[in-house]
């Protein structure tokens, strides 16, 4: 992203930052404290003016997209990326997932799927990590890791409705 | 019966409401409020309401003659516009960037250049086969060289040009112009007030450069001194601080022969390395528009519009010379700054207008008049400049509001001759 300032002598300073797809926003902010906000479908396009606001507005607006009221955060976040590729996901077993009741070394996730499970929270025990021996119970949550697809595989195995 | 006080107090009363009107009327045409403060101006004087006989016209003794209601050119307006003057100077001196310039030296100096060797040359020649006068052609020259950097300041904003590049190209050729105008008033009033003898003529420039360096001292060496002034919280205090560091310095130039006009533009250019710039163009600027329409009032009622009949010819032909002259330098100073073809026809047609610093000048012959310019010669200066700015501050705006029109009929045209020598790359 690259913000280009220049000075306007008379009038105040010119801010031109580039959006994406080529468009510029273009900010003039008067000495008098207004601002008005143009919008350039490309770098050589006649501005368009979106609106004009008064300096107070202006404070407001930049605080509000600054997010010093609300920042938004990933809904229910039940994945975390390791890297680029590895995800950290948790599952809960439900009464119709093929593995429950299985042990570890029967459901064979790894070789089936390719993801590994890490971790297994049952109530208030945490099991980890889990033995080839531990049955997988239902309503157990399984901390897993693996790639994207491989936990896409491991939901098929869950039965779970999406 | 009234007093001398109470009718003064009208008369002053009267200018600022004919004023005010005057620009209600331009803004809801869409036209600068130069030509109009101008106008009413004119129409409110000694030459057009002072001379019509209304008990005559009506037949009635009831009515007051219309010299009775004209208002003069009283000690306060004239005043007032010179105060007018040197705030109109000290906010292109505080506005004025010289590391702006500096940074883009190139581009501003070549558009500039261009700009002043087309205009200027140009104008010379115009004036001095009009008045047949070398000072009279050297103001002719300033006359048509200066756009007006008030009206392409407002119509940029007001046409949304002010987000486009091309803004840059004018805005840039206006920042050389300032510097010009700076040293060409210098010279101008020495000429002028030197009472146009080559030797006195001589004395009086050595006197105002050496003011000028004095003050280019106390610009480079003073900012300290500058920033310091106007430590205060209060904002009465920092207006009547500038106020009376600048119409002070303003006043003792003109006393000792050097244009007031350069001094306040140096006193500004002191004052824009301090911290103090913004709270001062927010706190002068109604000052400086409030004093900026009296001049232009004042220069309306200074003006005998009977003389334009005299001098319309002479309008005409400058009008006529010197908006091409303008649009080609302008173009060219678009096309310094890389710009497309489009956006290079509006910068010349932005930069056709003139204004506010054509006017200065024109006062400035006014105030040669029987000494270093013979008075007929004088007049026909000073009602040529009122005459050419009424006309070319409208044919700019209006140029500026069609030029999408303008844009679609020449720009084909130009493309088509740039493209049989380069590819034009333009949108």
């Amino acid at each position: 992203m690259t913000v280009y300032e220049s000075d306007l002598p008379g009038v105040g300073k010119k801010f031109e930052v580039e959006l994406e797809d080529g468009e510029r926003l273009v900010i003039v902010t008067h000495n008098t404290g207004k601002r008005e906000v143009y919008l350039k479908a490309n770098p050589d396009a006649d501005g368009d003016k979106l609106f004009e606001v008064s300096d107070r507005l202006a404070r407001k607006i930049g605080t509000i997209l600054e997010g010093a009221y609300f920042q938004p955060v990933q809904a229910e976040a039940v994945e975390t990326m390791l890297s680029e590729d590895t995800y950290l996901e948790w599952y809960t077993v439900s009464e119709s997932a093929e593995i429950a009741g299985q042990t570890l070394e029967e459901a064979d996730v790894r070789n089936r799927t390719g993801v590994s499970i890490v971790a297994i929270q049952r109530g208030d025990d945490l099991i980890s990590p889990p033995t080839p021996e531990t049955v997988l119970e239902v309503d157990d949550t399984l901390v897993v890791i693996g790639e994207r697809e491989e936990c896409a595989e491991f939901e098929t195995l869950l039965g779970d409705e999406v | 019966m009234a007093t001398a006080e109470s009718t003064a107090l009208i008369d002053v009363g009267i200018l600022f409401g004919a004023v005010a009107l005057a620009g209600l009327v331009a803004n809801r045409i869409n036209q600068s409020v130069i030509p109009f403060y101008i106008l009413i101006g004119m129409l409110l004087g000694d030459y057009v309401l002072g001379n019509i006989d209304f008990p005559a016209l009506l037949g009635t003794d009831l009515v007051p003659h219309g010299a009775e209601l004209a208002l003069a050119d009283t000690d306060f307006v004239h005043v007032s516009a010179e105060i007018g003057i040197v705030l109109l100077l000290f906010f292109l001196g505080l506005e004025f960037n010289l590391d702006r310039l500096i940074a883009s030296k190139e581009r501003i100096g070549k558009a500039g250049v261009a700009d002043l060797a087309i205009n200027f040359g140009v104008g010379l020649l115009l004036g001095y086969s009009l008045f047949g006068s070398f000072l009279a052609a050297f103001l002719t020259a300033g006359i048509v060289y200066i756009s007006s950097s008030a009206i392409i300041t407002k119509s940029l904003i007001d046409l949304g040009w002010i987000a486009n590049d091309e803004s840059d190209a004018m805005l840039g050729t206006l920042v050389f112009e300032d510097l010009f105008i700076a040293v060409y008033l210098a010279v101008a009033t020495a000429l002028v007030l030197g009472g146009g003898a080559v030797g006195e003529a001589l004395g009086q420039i050595g006197v105002a450069v050496g003011f000028i360096l004095v003050l280019l001292l106390l610009v480079y060496l003073g900012t300290e001194w500058f920033q310091r002034s106007l430590e205060t919280d209060s904002h009465e205090f920092v207006v009547l601080r500038a106020l009376g560091i600048t119409v002070l310095i303003a006043g003792i130039a003109l006393s000792i022969g050097v244009s007031e006009a350069v001094a306040a533009f140096f006193v500004g250019m002191a004052f824009s390395s301090t911290d103090h710039v913004h709270d001062l163009e927010n706190l002068l600027e109604p000052l400086r528009d409030a004093f900026a329409a009296i001049f232009f009032f004042w220069i309306g009622l200074s003006t005998d519009p009977s003389l334009f009949l005299g001098v319309a010819g002479l309008i005409a032909v400058a009008a006529v010379a010197t908006t091409p002259t303008k649009l080609i330098s302008g173009y060219l100073g678009g096309r310094i700054y890389d710009l497309s073809e489009r956006r290079s026809v509006r910068v010349g047609l932005g930069m056709t207008t003139r204004g506010e610093f054509s006017l200065i000048i024109a006062s400035l012959a006014l105030s040669g008049a029987g000494t270093a310019l013979p008075e007929p010669i004088a007049e026909d200066v000073y009602a040529f400049a009122v005459g050419y700015v009424l006309v070319m501050s409208i044919v700019g705006t209006t140029l500026m509001q069609y030029s999408s029109a303008i844009e679609s009929v020449v720009v084909p045209r130009l493309e088509a001759g740039i493209g049989s020598t380069s590819p034009s790359s333009d949108d």
